[in-house]
């Protein structure tokens, strides 16, 4: 069979990334600009000036991935795009990028949602293998999704409030950690020990989170010790607060994997980076007998390769978009 | 030589694909919040109008700005991306110099784009299209003051002011623009970045 090359351009919120991917799985070039340093001095991302920053980078970005590459325009087969879930300004630049390019070169345009990316991130490591459980976990999303097949998504259940990296975030800031704060949490979190008492949240029979009321909880606990003059202990903090946001992304995993009947499971998004969470997840597969895969570390922050994975799929799957593509802020994963 | 001009950086579509200064297609059309929907579409019609590839394009004129900030983006990722993929020259110009051009009349040229809050996006042209007062991010009460010297003057905008005298619209003459400047010195498209003449309110509350 002929080898598939696609181009994956991922611009959904503040980082700017083109990768080449072979056949869904050989990564052959990523390069990836990150505003992190930019949106630190706003304590989180500000979509204008992401935006601002996308159409400054984004023909630097392909020239270094195709050169990375030593490839052409010519030699790729088509080309996938997060078209949504994000910031709509930073999407719209990758979006117009990606079309003009399948414009111009007469290359078949594969619209790609930001999760699936995630998700298939993990076959950038070795092919999926179905029935899965994704567990999406990240700065704007925080899922339970059930495959059956490539691109056969079923949403079993998802916050219903903030997100998991979102609240990681907000936390990271009452204890004075610089954005991006999740892994500076899971990197205190080593130091310390889980002696303050937070609420595991929403312990109920459903496949559905809230991080709000744990948030909320630890902003109170730190302002009542800070009214009675006590300072805080950040480790103990820290890793107090991982303890239950982990052990609320596990037991509703492992509601799923008894309930499904599934086999394989994989973990997907920025915070699949947490040492915390992925020993975790660690713990609860081996204990019930299934597969885990984790997508290394590079693949769990947002970048082109995951897009291309995807895309390869969603190519053989026969999906297609027009240059009446749009970006969408919020979207279903289908 | 076969150029393609775009602007959208209003709740227009203006577009052109230019020959010899001769245009072969071209579009003129309110799409107001779906420009990224609308745009590569209405292009590819142009070169099918046109019956050309869009790899027979030899030069990209786009308007940098100012105006609406992501409808300014939507145009110029579309054309730094085109030039840059096929290695052609592309330069840029000012929303208000394309204005200013179309105009018919032997006066000076005030054109004017709301930037909400009592501003405007702004410049001054003489009969002869020299810049008196550069594109600016300016009140529109301190452009009216700087002006009001001046006898024989138009305003020209798409946007609503009430309170203005002398307004003309504005109905780009692309023939004429791509005439003016496609001798241009084309600049490197990774260099190729919008003239927001604003800061974002992040920054601005950062000073």
């Amino acid at each position: 069979m002929k080898d598939i090359y696609i181009l994956g351009i991922e611009t959904s919120c503040d980082e700017t990334s083109a990768s080449i991917v072979k056949n869904g799985i050989e990564e052959i070039a990523t390069v990836i600009s990150s505003q992190i340093d930019i949106h630190k001095d706003y304590g989180g991302v500000v979509p204008e000036i992401a935006s601002r920053h996308h159409v400054k980078n984004i023909t630097m970005v392909l020239e270094e991935c195709f050169e990375k590459a030593n490839m052409k325009m010519d030699d790729i087969d088509a080309i996938a795009i997060t078209y949504g879930p994000g910031l709509i300004g930073s999407l719209l630049i990758g979006l117009e990028a990606a079309k003009t390019l399948s414009f111009v070169y007469q290359k078949p345009l594969i619209p790609i949602h930001h999760i699936a990316g995630h998700i298939y991130a993990n076959s950038l490591v070795k092919e999926l293998e179905f029935p899965l459980l994704a567990v999406v976990v990240s700065g704007g999303h925080t899922e339970l999704i059930e495959m059956t097949d490539h691109f056969k998504f079923h949403k079993l259940g998802g916050t219903l409030d903030d997100a998991i990296g979102e609240c990681y975030d907000k936390v990271a800031r009452v204890l004075g950690l610089e954005y991006p704060g999740g892994p500076k949490i899971d990197k205190l979190s080593a130091e310390g020990e889980p002696t303050y008492q937070l609420p595991v949240p929403l312990k109920d029979d459903s496949y559905n989170y809230s991080f709000s009321g744990l948030k909320s909880a630890v902003i109170n606990l730190v302002h009542n010790e800070e009214q009675r003059g006590e300072d805080i202990r950040k480790a103990d903090l820290a890793v107090s607060f991982q303890k239950a946001s982990i052990e609320a992304i596990t037991s509703k995993a492992r509601k799923a994997i008894i309930d499904k009947n599934i086999k394989n499971v994989i973990v997907a998004g920025g915070v699949a980076a947490s040492r915390a969470l992925r020993k975790a997840m660690e713990d609860l597969t081996n204990e019930l007998g299934v597969e885990l895969s984790i997508p290394p570390m590079k693949y769990c922050t947002d970048n082109g390769a995951m897009i291309a994975a995807a895309g390869y799929y969603a190519y053989l799957e026969g999906r297609r978009a027009d240059l009446n593509l749009n970006a969408k802020s919020q979207d279903t994963l289908n | 030589m076969r150029i393609l001009y775009l602007d959208t950086s209003s709740s227009y579509l203006f577009s052109a694909i230019v020959e010899d200064e001769k245009v072969l297609a071209e579009v003129q059309k309110e799409y107001g919040q779906s420009l990224s929907e609308v745009t590569l579409p209405r292009i590819e019609e142009m070169f099918q109008q046109a019956k050309i590839t869009p790899k027979e394009i030899d030069k990209i004129i786009v308007v940098n700005g100012p105006g609406s900030f992501t409808g300014i983006r939507i145009g110029l990722t579309i054309a730094k991306v085109y030039a840059w993929s096929l290695k052609i020259p592309i330069t840029t110009i000012y929303s208000l110099e394309a204005m200013s051009i179309s105009s018919e009349q032997q006066m000076i040229h005030i054109p004017i784009i709301n930037a909400r809050r009592g501003y405007v996006f702004a410049a001054v042209y003489d009969e002869n299209q020299k810049c008196l007062l550069k594109p600016q991010h300016i009140l529109l009460s301190k452009l009216q003051e700087e002006v009001k010297d001046y006898k024989n003057y138009e305003y020209i905008t798409n946007d609503e002011f009430p309170d203005l005298n002398n307004v003309s619209a504005y109905k780009p003459n692309i023939e004429k623009i791509v005439r003016t400047f496609q001798d241009k010195e084309p600049i490197n498209p990774h260099s190729v970045n919008p003239e927001y003449l604003k800061l974002t309110e992040a920054e601005e509350s950062k000073l």
